[in-house]
């Protein structure tokens, strides 16, 4: 399974931050990549619209996520806006941000 | 017309104004007289009825229960979830409390409504003393503050390059301009209007700062963010308005990428347009301004950005130059055409790169 994962957005635009980033659950260590699988499972990732959440009217500084998932044939995108209301789907962009050689 | 209608008003039932004119060119002298009062009285119900809506948004603003004056604060905590609201942990009736994130937001946002109300009798974000809410733990290490449309969210960072981002006042008076911002001029958050957005969030959000330290244009910093970086990282805040561009250059964080002129202004994709990185140009603009006038920063200057951001010729899709071009009219109007006051705003945008005749 292959994740591309880039996040945007914020108070400020870091440059060395606005990177997108692609991990590999080949290289991960099993747990790691049981868990990142069992995360992209629960939140029925294929099965989500292309687009999840949109800012509210006047929201500003807001942190948007593009996920790009490629698993057995399947591929899929999917742009999420913060603040994120499906808790499977927060616990999966949680796992993938924790995965970026910077900062959360 | 007043027999069709469900809701029956007075003021929509009245002869139309040629009778009664005509029976005043042509009745007998008492007749003449009663509908010469009829007339008067006429034009004064024609006159709320075309004010009908004006006087609806007037009843909006009628006194309420907390005197203008007072801010409403209420701090919520989500615990290190995502789950907003969250749990209420301070409110104006109760205490301190031993969490620094929560007694930053309660004093940074009275700190914002201070500067709102003594400076611009401003009564909270919507000017009808709307209650102030903040969520603060927002996540695990969430390295990001934000205004959702209703609230500003505080993330704790992430200890490593970030601090709390409770700590520097600055970023809660931008959080809750935002709020001001989509009351008002509702700029779209896309391109230079989008810049233009971020830009006045952090100009208020510095005059924040400076009111509550009763700094003067030249003592100020003019940066935005002081204390969110740890020692870790190689710079001093997020953005400098005085001087775009100089606030970070750190291996990780990358170098800040905010040009101070237009001949540097960055047409990009990400950012919704580099709204983050082209408010450097109107940020510049207002710190030289400030600076050139001289005094608090917030008497003046802020007076000409807070005018025209309220003015109505300022509109959702304004490009630097009309923002600019607005910013000279307010400063003519309330300071004169040969006054300091506007030479210093239209020097300031000359010198970023934005001409205004």
């Amino acid at each position: 399974m292959q994740v591309q994962f880039h996040m945007e957005g914020g108070i400020a635009y870091f440059p060395g931050l606005n990177k997108p980033g692609t991990i590999d659950s080949d290289q991960l260590p099993e747990q790691e990549a049981d868990e990142l699988k069992r995360l992209v499972n629960a939140a029925h990732f294929f099965a989500l619209p292309a687009v999840v959440g949109s800012p509210a009217p006047g929201a500003a500084d807001y942190r948007q996520y593009t996920i790009t998932i490629e698993d057995a044939g399947k591929q899929h995108t999917v742009h999420v806006t913060d603040p994120i209301e499906d808790p499977n789907l927060q616990a999966l962009v949680t796992n993938l941000k924790t995965r970026r050689p910077a900062t959360s | 017309m007043c027999q069709g209608r469900s809701h029956r008003n007075s003021i929509y039932c009245i002869l139309p104004p040629y009778i009664l004119d005509s029976i005043v060119r042509n009745a007998a002298p008492r007749e003449r007289t009663y509908a010469l009062q009829t007339s008067g009285t006429d034009t004064t119900f024609r006159t709320m009825r075309v004010n009908h809506d004006l006087l609806s948004a007037v009843e909006r603003r009628l006194p309420t229960a907390v005197p203008a004056g007072q801010p409403q604060r209420t701090i919520y905590d989500t615990h290190n979830t995502t789950r907003l609201p969250g749990d209420v942990v301070r409110t104006e009736e109760t205490g301190s409390t031993s969490d620094p994130a929560v007694d930053e937001a309660y004093d940074g946002l009275g700190d914002t409504y201070n500067l709102y109300w003594h400076v611009y009798q401003r009564n909270s974000i919507d000017d009808q003393g709307l209650p102030l809410d903040a969520t603060v733990h927002f996540d695990q290490n969430y390295d990001n503050a934000f205004w959702n449309g209703e609230r500003m969210v505080f993330g704790d960072g992430d200890g490593v390059y970030f601090n709390r981002f409770t700590i520097p006042v600055d970023v809660i008076g931008h959080e809750l301009t935002h709020g001001v911002i989509g009351d008002e001029a509702k700029l779209v958050y896309l391109n230079q209007p989008g810049a233009l957005n971020e830009s006045i969030a952090d100009v208020f959000g510095s005059l924040v700062k400076q009111f509550a330290a009763q700094q003067t244009a030249e003592q100020a910093d003019w940066l935005i963010g002081v204390g969110l970086f740890t020692e870790r990282v190689q710079g001093v805040a997020l953005r400098s308005m005085k001087d775009p561009g100089t606030a970070y250059d750190d291996p990780v964080l990358g170098k800040d990428p905010q040009p101070g002129t237009m001949q540097d202004y960055n047409q990009m994709l990400a950012d919704n347009g580099g709204v983050h990185i082209n408010s450097g140009i109107p940020n510049h603009a207002f710190a030289l301004a400030a600076i050139q006038i001289g005094g608090y920063a917030w008497e003046k200057a802020g007076r000409i950005w807070y005018e025209t951001l309220l003015d109505p010729r300022l509109r959702p899709t304004a490009s630097f130059q009309a923002f600019a071009h607005l910013t000279v009219a307010n400063a003519d109007q309330l300071y004169g055409q040969s006054s300091l006051e506007r030479k210093a705003v239209r020097d300031a945008w000359r010198e970023v790169g934005v001409l205004v005749s």
